[in-house]
């Protein structure tokens, strides 16, 4: 007896039809194989298999039974094979067929449940592009796939209720996708009116938040840095559909999405601790699972204590800040991320963290905090537009001051963005950062002498690289576009000036 | 460290003729040679006064030793310091900008330059036909107890020793207390009562240490006139140039009463980031203003 079952593997954001083919032969030792380069938990999926089966009332057939992935050549991996294998000898067992067009995934349970499965998402949008019409997948997966409209997907409770549905005893109704909304309370663990004090630091932000800007912030300990960035995501404008579904891809990638997870709509926030891999951070394994700068695609990677982060590491992000993906490759296998993401950064001005403390007395010498500085990559530095000072704040001074709520200053964000979006309508990018020299000038020219002249004279007096240069341009229409103006006048420019890299540290 | 090549030719012994008189003054204590680069010529000795101060120097004392010295120096008084970095460094930075001369006596060996990564202004004070000054031989290393021994180089070399912050064990005391014994004029900058850098010069004000305000005051003492054309400006005085706008005059304002960080001033003066933002811009650009380690200072 032998049948065919359609089940896919995701290989990186990439997807692959695998068929599953399963014979029970009539003669021969009673045996279970898998075959077709299955990874460790691949050929565990015999045990869970069989031990579901048994454990929903129905006998195991006591026969040898081969179990064929096909292409036989590219290794697999995951435990999703598990539905395609019982559902198979489930239609074997029961001398049924399986509906046509249709695609198996999920991983089972012991006692015959289906469990939530990774990368559903990915494989909805496969079995569209297809021309398959439907699929079969865990309940607790199937929001995630009914994302993808045109299919219909068939949330799996167990094994019971396939046989029931394969037998016609019950009919099975196709999952609706739900949308999950995030409140704006649930957005930011802060709201930007906690924040007391800091002015420019929370203007910073704004600007960082409205261009896409990379922001680095020094201070030292307690100025609130770290409160500053973790308050961000309540600032940041909810991604469009095409973001939304390039970032829920990479989630469902990673396995990074809850069960009954619907669509991300908010600009992720990733605040990866500073002893962080290389693999964590940009991506790796022996099959390429996407990193901490590919989950905060379209939203912000936090980097609290920079100089803490190895250098390797740091180096790393060279590439993907510049380029807005990546690609690994590993001997197996090869995967291309997405990664454009804003990067925060922060620091301390030194080893001891109270220099130009006005109470503490810092104990560094000049060569540590040389070498201290040292640490931080100098062509990082160079992609990060936007460098704030933090100063120390006295809470006791500044409670009962009032000032701007999240809400306000996201507002004016999401206008700026919009602003942006409708300038590069015709171009691969999407905000001010990420455009190039090329672009600077078909879109910022500096029509208005007085600004020209405020720049070069800005250029001499605070010696700016050419790189920076360029850079205060970017900030400056961030900063006209917050307020909707339509070119970059004195005003504009004189503030860009203030976000200029003032320490220098190699 | 950084090695140079060497060079055993330029080497005065205390017997030379060329031996600074003053240092002689030291007496036993007097090292029993000198060895130099640069041009040894006697004039550069005539006239020394030597600045010295905390390596952890504040954006105060930066500032403070750029105005002084840069109007001392430039009256054609050498600066004698001990090339360490924070005060010794900005005195002889402060110097070479004016285009005057400076002496640096070295902690270590003549052939090695220590701090390494002040290389730069190593090269600086020689080509600005200045001198860097050892007892010590060849690649001789730093230890701890050259540095107090380089300080009766320093104040033994000058006729006054200003100090500029100092901390309560300050080695800048060490040289003051050189000084003292050598009958040679203390001169200090004073510092606010809160700072832990004004405790060693509060120690020398007690034991009747002169204070300065204004680098007449110096001037006056080796009998020299102010060369620039620019009148010596009393330091907390108001600034003669004229700033456009009533927000800009009343930021100097503000920050004449003391240096502040940038948010500090918008909530003072009760305007926006972005406001004030654009305004301190040009104002640095127009040279009113100076930021420094996050504070602003009038310039």
């Amino acid at each position: 007896m032998f049948i065919k079952v359609s089940s896919a593997t995701n290989l990186g954001l990439e997807t692959l039809g695998v068929d599953v083919e399963i014979n029970i032969a009539s003669h021969g030792l009673p045996t279970f194989e898998i075959v077709g380069l299955p990874s460790k938990a691949v050929d565990e999926s015999k045990e869970r298999v069989r031990t579901a089966i048994i454990n929903s009332n129905i006998e195991f057939p006591a026969r040898r039974i081969i179990v064929n992935l096909a292409p036989a050549d590219v290794p697999k991996e995951g435990s999703f094979y598990d539905l395609p294998i019982a559902a198979g000898i489930l239609a074997l067992v029961l001398k049924n067929q399986l509906p046509k067009k249709s695609l198996f995934f999920g991983e089972l349970s012991l006692e015959g449940k289906l469990r939530h499965t990774r990368g559903c998402l990915l494989l909805a949008l496969f079995a569209k592009e297809q021309g398959l019409e439907n699929i079969f997948v865990p309940k607790a997966s199937a929001n995630e796939a009914a994302i993808v409209s045109g299919i219909k997907v068939f949330p799996i409770e167990s094994l019971d209720q396939l046989m029931a549905y394969f037998l016609g005893k019950i009919q099975i109704e196709p999952a609706k996708y739900q949308a999950k909304e995030k409140n704006k309370e649930e957005r930011a663990e802060f709201d930007m009116k906690e924040v007391l004090g800091q002015e420019q630091a929370k203007r910073a932000a704004e600007i960082a938040a409205a261009g896409g800007h990379n922001l680095f912030m020094v201070g030292s300990p307690g100025s609130g840095k770290t409160m500053l960035a973790r308050a961000l995501p309540g600032i940041l404008p909810p991604l469009n559909e095409k973001e939304s579904l390039e970032v829920t891809k990479i989630y469902s990638a990673a396995g990074n999405i809850p069960p009954d997870g619907s669509l991300i709509s908010e600009c992720p926030f990733r605040a990866p601790h500073h002893t962080i891999s290389q693999a964590g951070l940009i991506g790796g394994g022996s099959t390429p699972q996407p990193g901490e700068i590919s989950l905060a695609h379209r939203g912000v990677l936090f980097l609290d204590e920079f100089t803490e982060f190895p250098r390797s590491v740091m180096e790393a992000l060279r590439q993907p800040l510049e380029d807005g993906h990546l690609t690994i490759s590993r001997s197996k296998a090869r995967a291309c991320y997405p990664a454009r993401f804003i990067l925060i950064a922060s620091s301390n001005p030194c080893p001891c963290g109270y220099l130009y403390h006005p109470q503490k007395a810092c104990i560094c010498s000049q060569r540590e905090i040389r070498k201290y500085r040292k640490r931080i990559s100098g062509p990082i530095l160079d992609r990060i537009d936007l460098h704030i000072e933090v100063p120390v704040v006295d809470v006791k001074e500044l409670s009962g001051l009032e000032t701007e709520s999240s809400e306000k200053i996201r507002e004016r964000v999401v206008r700026a963005r919009e602003v942006q979006r409708k300038r590069f309508l015709t171009e691969k990018i999407f905000t001010n950062a990420e455009m190039k020299n090329s672009h600077l000038k078909k879109y910022c020219p500096l029509l208005k002498k007085e600004v020209r002249q405020l720049l070069n004279r800005a250029a001499l007096s605070f010696h700016l690289s050419a790189r920076s240069f360029f850079k205060m341009i970017k900030i400056a229409r961030t900063i006209a576009d917050l307020e909707g103006a339509e070119e970059i006048a004195v005003p504009h420019m004189a503030e860009a000036l203030q976000y200029r890299m003032k320490v220098h540290y190699e | 460290m950084i090695s140079l090549n060497q060079n055993s030719k330029l080497k005065i012994e205390i017997s030379d003729s060329r031996y600074p008189k003053l240092l002689k003054e030291l007496g036993r204590d007097a090292p029993k040679q000198l060895y130099y680069r640069g041009n040894w010529d006697e004039n550069i000795l005539e006239n020394c006064l030597a600045v010295v101060g905390s390596r952890r120097m504040s954006s105060y004392g930066k500032q403070i030793t750029e105005k002084l010295v840069s109007e001392i120096a430039g009256a054609g008084i050498t600066i004698v310091s001990g090339f360490m970095y924070g005060i010794d460094a900005q005195a002889h930075k402060a110097a070479l900008e004016v285009g005057g001369r400076t002496i640096a006596v070295m902690p270590c060996g003549i052939d090695l330059i220590h701090p390494d990564y002040q290389s730069e202004l190593y090269q600086e004070i020689l080509k600005n036909n200045g001198l860097v000054v050892s007892e010590y031989e060849g690649k001789f290393l730093p230890t701890l107890w050259t540095y107090p021994r380089r300080n009766r180089i320093v104040a033994g070399l000058s006729k006054a020793v200003m100090v500029v912050e100092a901390g309560e064990k300050s080695g800048s005391l060490i040289t003051a207390n050189f000084a003292k014994k050598l009958k040679r004029k203390i001169i200090v900058v004073t510092g606010p009562l809160t700072s832990s850098l004004a405790v060693g010069i509060n120690q020398l004000i007690k034991e009747a240490a002169e204070v300065v305000t204004s680098a007449r005051d110096i001037l006056e003492f080796f009998g020299r006139e102010l060369i620039r054309t620019t009148e010596t400006r009393s330091l907390s005085a108001d600034r003669d140039r004229v700033s456009d706008s009533s927000m800009e005059q009343r930021i100097i304002a503000e920050l004449q009463k003391e240096p502040m960080e940038i948010d500090f001033l918008a909530r003072n003066l009760g305007i926006s980031a972005s406001e004030i933002g654009r305004i301190i811009s040009v104002m640095e650009i127009k040279g009113l203003i100076q930021g420094e380690n996050g504070k602003y200072y009038v310039h």
